[in-house]
């Protein structure tokens, strides 16, 4: 995807296509971006260094960097500080070739990968105005490390998959068991949180702890939105859950290409907390900015579950679930746990999408990644059942990471699959579902 | 603007090759879903069978080029039962999910590094059809057909084999779904517990229909390969699936006619739209009020988009299609 429009273009754009969201919002705050004129490149240097199977990060000083224009001519060049990094201003946003000096680097030092001495920077792969650009110095596989020590950090690294996976699915899960709909666009729900996110921070400058509230409330607008724009109209028509099934495939697929038009094919990082070195926790490591969206993660989810046990609410939300019919008959207003139900969802949808994009980076298609692992999970969980989508996803986020120790990672989802049918073979109501009659 | 051009691929779209490979798929996905009620959101990977059994001759087996039909229907049989045993007892949306998780995962593997031995990688395979190729009696360099229904010697050829294909499946599908083997199906589709109570097992029905519609999409995918002369993995996306529902739902569920003429019409508007847009962006972005709405590299996206709200509209307003009746498609599921 050769896009050339810039950032600010597109985002204008979005206003257009997503006004049913928040249109004031949308419109006040695009018209207030402004374009600068200072553009750079900001080159890292980093040695990598393994001890038993702990990446540690070290900056390297005075290695020089030379910026030139893709047909060659010089640009600017500098000398990496004492952070290990290098600020080169170019005119515009354009083209250009990043140049590392292999004979400035350390005694002792080389780059990883050897032949690695040139990054190229595409014009459009300046989503903001400075670029970054990393050179990895050091041995860097990861082979050395014992066996227990791998075990331990994919552990950790699948208890923070599956927190993101159980947070996105909650929604999924109680939205089939309130209304009976497999809401196939709920990926969708993820990026859009995703992408707000990146609007915010990125685009327009809010820093990310203030964007963040911002971004959930905006996901259960969405979520209501969907609801009251859709599929509410679709009960009230009386179209069966299959045909509704097939409607949230279609929708699936407009929105996801809704984001295509708007943010283009390549996945970009979020500005804030997107630089972070990675701290050693005797075999563990992981970065601050992790562990922080794990532990609001597990928070989150203990405050659903607390929400669905204790609360009136939540107490109605599950009665609905079990029984729509009896439910409405003892008073309960269905319509309005259903519609409770969606933004509850859709927030909790943007939230995941936005420590998913942390982690990894935001892209159009990072939640329709993900719907099949979340699916695995509420199957694991149990369809419908509203602990069991906390459940499930988090098992299937740890299952999955530990696979990738035998599955090469490319493969890393498949074990999700095997997961699913063992599952509907052994046990199809899944871990806390009720058993049902199965034919 | 050039109209002529536009209508001019537009019309030769309604009788050309892509328009014969997703008929293949939709009559496939016409028994599954149409007939049988099963939501198989998999097809692609049935036709990636097709089209990777064709590729495994020449890229690991090292026979003729006719082997990999065989090759293709083990492949079927095998997806087959892995999505169908664990889900046809249930519910049908787990067959939805375990069927589109299943596609994305053959679709995975096709494309590792780790398998490329077998499958070729993301390159996919290239080398596999030149006894297809010396089959043809048509001049490659010639140009067959009257304006604007006018291809080249190999895509005539390959035209030709093509909907010869979907006019035989067609005819089976229509004898199969008069006989009494038809009648089950529609009958499970419409009330599984009665059909059971009748002694008829239903699982064991539908695992036939599921593999009999996974057959034909398996071919789906071989005339897709044969034409293009490779097989190349990101062809059998999951959205290629919906693509296929998406004609099959606008030409008419549980209708034969509607699953020919379905794609037929699908690929017409798709075509239509496509060359519309790239004209009206050729020079400039589209523009409405001073707004750029639609640049150049945005014309893909705005396509899929508007097949996803056709998707949705037809679903809501007319699920029946152009040929489908309004009874056969009130399908519940629970």
């Amino acid at each position: 995807m050769n896009n050339v429009v810039t950032a600010r273009k597109q985002w204008v754009g979005l206003l257009k296509t997503l006004v049913v969201v928040a249109a004031s919002v949308f419109a006040f705050s695009g018209a207030a971006q402004a374009e600068e004129s200072e553009f750079s490149i900001v080159v890292s240097v980093q040695n990598q260094t393994i001890d038993d199977g702990v990446a540690t990060k070290n900056p390297v000083v005075g290695v020089s960097i030379s910026v030139t224009t893709a047909t060659g001519s010089a640009v600017g060049e500098g000398i990496t500080d004492a952070s290990g990094i290098v600020t080169i201003f170019v005119p515009s946003k354009d083209s250009y070739l990043v140049n590392i000096d292999l004979a400035t680097l350390p005694d002792g030092i080389t780059l990883i990968d050897e032949n690695k001495t040139q990054a190229i920077i595409e014009r459009d792969s300046f989503t903001t105005n400075a670029k970054r650009v990393t050179f990895f110095a050091g041995s860097s596989t990861a082979t050395g490390a014992p066996l227990f020590d791998r075990v331990v950090q994919r552990l950790v690294d699948g208890i923070r998959l599956g927190l993101i996976i159980a947070i996105c699915s909650v929604g999924l899960s109680l939205i089939f068991g309130t209304t009976g709909l497999t809401n196939f666009a709920h990926g969708e729900m993820v990026t859009f949180g995703g992408l707000i996110a990146f609007w915010l921070n990125v685009l327009l400058g809010v820093p990310l702890l203030i964007a963040a509230p911002l971004v959930i409330a905006l996901g259960g607008v969405f979520g209501l939105a969907m609801n009251a724009i859709i599929f509410a109209k679709l009960r009230k028509r009386g179209i069966g859950l299959i045909s509704q099934l097939v409607v949230s495939v279609g929708l699936s697929i407009m929105l996801r290409n809704m984001y295509l038009y708007q943010f283009g094919g390549r996945t970009r990082p979020l500005d804030d907390f997107s630089l972070q070195v990675a701290k050693s926790f005797g075999p563990v490591s992981i970065t601050m900015r992790d562990l922080t969206t794990a532990i609001i993660s597990l928070i989150a989810l203990v405050a659903v579950a607390l929400y669905l046990q204790k609360s009136r609410t939540g107490k109605a939300i599950r009665a609905v679930s079990d029984n729509p019919n009896l439910a409405s008959s003892t008073g309960i207003d269905t319509q309005k746990i259903i519609r409770i139900v969606w933004f509850a969802g859709g927030a909790l949808a943007a939230m995941g999408g936005l420590f998913r994009g942390l982690d990894e980076q935001v892209g159009f298609e990072m939640g329709s990644g993900l719907i099949f692992l979340m699916f695995a999970g509420i199957t694991l969980g149990g369809l419908g059942s509203a602990y069991g989508a906390l459940v499930g996803g988090f098992l299937v986020g740890i299952l999955v990471e530990l696979a990738s120790l035998v599955v090469p990672a490319e493969l890393k989802n498949a074990p999700a699959l095997f997961i699913l049918i063992i599952v509907l073979v052994v046990r199809p109501q899944g871990i806390l579902g009720r058993k049902q009659r199965v034919g | 603007m050039d109209i002529i051009k536009i209508l001019e691929n537009t019309l030769s779209a309604l009788f050309g090759i892509d328009a014969a490979y997703f008929a293949l798929a939709a009559i496939g996905l016409n028994i599954q879903f149409g007939y049988t009620g099963l939501l198989n959101f998999g097809q692609a990977a049935f036709m990636a069978c097709g089209a990777y059994g064709f590729g495994m001759t020449s890229q690991y087996f090292g026979v003729g080029m006719w082997w990999g039909i065989l090759i293709g229907l083990v492949f079927v049989v095998i997806l087959g039962l892995l999505v169908g045993i664990p889900t046809l007892r249930l519910r049908a949306d787990y067959l939805a999910i375990v069927t589109i998780a299943a596609a994305e995962i053959v679709r995975l593997v096709v494309r590792s590094v780790e398998f490329k031995k077998y499958f070729g990688g993301s390159d996919g395979i290239n080398s596999f059809s030149k006894s297809f190729r010396d089959l043809s009696p048509f001049d490659p360099a010639g140009k067959y057909g009257i304006r604007p229904f006018q291809y080249s010697g190999y895509s005539f050829w390959t035209i030709i084999v093509g909907w010869s294909l979907v006019a035989l499946f067609s005819f089976m599908v229509y004898m199969l779904m008069k006989s009494p083997w038809g009648r089950v199906v529609k009958a499970i589709r419409e009330d599984e517990d009665a059909v059971r109570s009748l002694g008829k097992n239903v699982y064991s029905y539908k695992m036939q229909s599921l593999i009999i519609g996974g057959v034909i999409g398996m071919f789906s995918g071989m005339i897709f390969a044969l034409d293009r002369g490779s097989v190349q993995p990101d062809n059998y996306s999951r959205d290629v699936t919906f693509y296929v529902l998406t004609a099959l739902v606008l030409g008419g569920v549980a209708k034969v006619r509607g699953s020919v003429v379905g794609p037929m019409m699908f690929w017409a508007i798709y075509v239509f739209s496509d060359n519309f847009l790239r004209e009206l962006t050729k020079d400039k972005p589209f523009e409405i009020f001073g707004f750029g709405l639609i640049q150049k590299s945005q014309v893909g996206p705005v396509n899929y988009m508007l097949i996803g709200l056709g998707l949705m509209l037809l679903m809501t307003f007319r699920p029946q299609g152009v040929f489908g009746s309004k009874e056969e498609m009130a399908l519940d599921g629970r």
